[in-house]
């Protein structure tokens, strides 16, 4: 991003008198932090090796000695295995989030600045792909292409890149019919110009929010499609493809269910707080209502 | 009224046009290659040569999809490669309970979002409002699946009460039916009703904040009543346009959940077709899920213009901004 590009952001954060930082966004903010720390922790060093097994210590409840979070039914450290999963889960939906704001805000700021016909397909076609939801795709690419991170990772762009189109599309309209905007079509600025120059900024806390809870909603699918075993396939380590291995064990050892679930909730609530958080502080008019 | 329905319907056609082009091209990204994957990398040439001579795969593109397309019409979707069942056939069986899982989910998160939502508006300024927004926040994070897992540990595994997997037809046997879809819906609505809660939320608050509910205050009725009473159609509205937007989400999440229940529906038979690469099942399988998502959206369409007037007189949905 440009430095005009967030020197005008912060304009927007910050104009006005000084504003109270939202709790959403402070406990959001600590929540995503520990899990990107984690993640990048296991980058370099996990408790055990992931995939070692290590079958007399099998099924050890979490606490036990040396075990934070226990073992699974080979003696695989699950402490290990849930600090990787959070590196994958994060991968994938970083991947998945930053390749489809790109072309959807691309998409959508055309689209507002094209003629009323152009406008209806894109808008036409933005609700087909809305329409399709992502695990769907995923399950269609992965009879073409096989299971693994980048099928999930296509099959969320296919899904994101509409809904982005779609958030972008509306506001740039509204930023098209301002007065400053009329200025600057006076002055003889190009249309592009006055799309990135103008529109841009001025939706952005707006597409800073979307991809926020859209990266809630990519770990969401991605677990969903490990679970179906679509995603990450063994040795890659994924929260929903341990889901999957924990179900035929639940009433042995439902641990090894809780434990992802609950990584995968609190991953979802970090994203979803953060994006609360930051469109109560980008916009206080919303403030009362909070919701979107 | 007439002309939403002739826009819904028109919008139905198009959509379902527009889709089935997308699946059609998405399973043939890999080009020519559909017969190597049913067959595997081992089969001989000729073997793949007369496959792909059996589903026309050495067509052009346009003839592919026109055999496939006018086939579903037919009725004819072609029989599964690996296990010879007709497709159509065991589509058509696999529907119903599908959709019942898929409407029902649908119905009960509305009314728990109504409910929910009109109660945490009235109270937004104590604590009672902040617990359904605390318990909502957690209810959009938790995956429906996980949900289902956590369910079938207690319900099933610990207290007995439910079967933890499986399907009794409702027209069977209507008491073990009920148990047997308990756990999914209920794995299904509540994350839904969760996200519908906000927006019934919000606009109840905006709701609440009009003339006629001051003129209902003044003629008498406590804030509460008055929000009961003549609240809830207004704030029913932008819960339609809401659920609308939810429809895809809910049938991707029937698919998993079937999968979680063993449940022998549409969802169950795509992961398995999937798993199979059976590509001419998960073509139309994907065709049909797809159409089921267009016509709730239809439904949701028509109701949005039985609920509000104005829509009903001017013509059309109102676009989501």
């Amino acid at each position: 991003m440009a430095d005009t590009d967030d020197f005008e952001f912060l304009e927007i954060a910050t104009s006005g008198s000084r504003r109270r930082v939202p709790p959403q966004l402070v406990i959001g903010a600590v929540i995503v932090s520990v899990i990107v720390g984690i993640g990048m922790v296991s980058v370099f060093w996990t408790p055990y090796d992931l995939n070692t097994v290590d079958v007399p210590n099998q099924f050890l409840r979490p606490g036990s000695d040396g075990y934070l979070l226990g073992t699974d039914k080979l003696g695989r450290d699950m402490t290990s295995q849930i600090m990787a999963g959070a590196r994958n889960s994060l991968l994938v939906s970083m991947i998945s989030t930053v390749a489809s704001l790109i072309p959807g805000v691309l998409i959508g700021l055309l689209a507002a600045g094209a003629s009323p016909f152009w406008q209806r397909f894109i808008s036409r076609l933005t609700d087909i792909g809305i329409a399709l939801p992502g695990i769907l795709v995923a399950l269609v690419l992965a009879t073409s292409l096989g299971p693994g991170n980048p099928t999930a990772i296509i099959a969320i762009m296919f899904w994101f890149i509409p809904t982005v189109a779609r958030v972008t599309m509306g506001p740039a309209r509204q930023i098209l019919s301002r007065d400053f905007v009329e200025a600057a079509q006076a002055y003889g600025r190009p249309r592009r110009f006055i799309l990135f120059r103008h529109v841009l900024p001025n939706i952005g806390p707006l597409i800073i929010v979307q991809a926020s809870v859209m990266f809630a909603l990519a770990i969401l699918i991605e677990a969903a499609l490990s679970y179906l075993g679509i995603g990450a396939q063994r040795p890659t380590p994924s929260w929903g493809r341990l889901l999957k291995e924990a179900q035929p064990l639940i009433d042995k050892a439902p641990y090894l269910m809780i434990i992802p679930g609950i990584s995968i909730m609190v991953a979802v609530i970090g994203f979803n707080l953060l994006g609360d958080g930051l469109r109560t502080y980008l916009d206080p008019q919303q403030t009362a209502k909070g919701t979107g | 009224m007439f002309r939403v329905v002739v826009r819904a319907i028109s919008s139905l056609l198009v959509s379902a046009f527009m889709g089935s082009i997308v699946v059609f091209l998405l399973l043939r990204m890999l080009k020519g290659d559909v017969a190597t994957v049913i067959l595997g990398q081992t089969a001989t040439r000729e073997a793949l040569d007369a496959l792909r001579d059996e589903m026309g795969l050495d067509a052009p593109l346009v003839q592919q999809y026109w055999n496939w397309i006018s086939g579903v019409f037919r009725g004819d979707m072609g029989t599964s490669y690996a296990a010879e069942f007709d497709i159509a056939h065991e589509i058509w069986v696999r529907v119903p309970l599908t959709f019942t899982l898929a409407f029902a989910s649908l119905i009960l998160s509305a009314l728990v979002a109504l409910l929910v939502g009109t109660f945490s508006a009235i109270h937004a300024k104590d604590w009672r409002g902040t617990w359904v927004d605390i318990l909502s926040q957690i209810g959009i994070a938790v995956p429906s699946f996980w949900l289902g897992l956590l369910m079938v540990t207690l319900f099933a595994v610990r207290l007995g009460w439910l079967p933890a997997g499986g399907y009794v037809p409702l027209t069977e046997n209507f008491i073990d039916g009920v148990k047997s879809l308990t756990m999914p819906v209920m794995a299904l609505a509540i994350p839904l009703s969760a996200v519908l809660v906000r927006y019934v939320r919000s606009g109840m608050l905006e709701v609440l904040d009009e003339d006629f509910i001051r003129t209902a205050q003044a003629k008498g009725l406590t804030l509460r009543r008055a929000a009961w009473r003549h609240g809830i159609r207004n704030a029913s509205i932008p819960l339609v346009t809401v659920t609308i937007l939810q429809l895809g989400s809910l049938l991707a999440g029937a698919v998993v959940i079937e999968n979680v229940f063993t449940l022998p529906g549409l969802g169950r038979m795509l992961v398995v077709a999937v798993g199979g690469r059976e590509a001419l099942s998960v073509q139309s399988l994907t065709l049909v899920l797809m159409l089921m998502i267009l016509t709730l959206n239809f439904l949701m369409d028509i109701a949005y213009g039985l609920l509000d007037p104005r829509i009903r007189d001017s013509g059309g949905s109102v676009p989501i901004a």
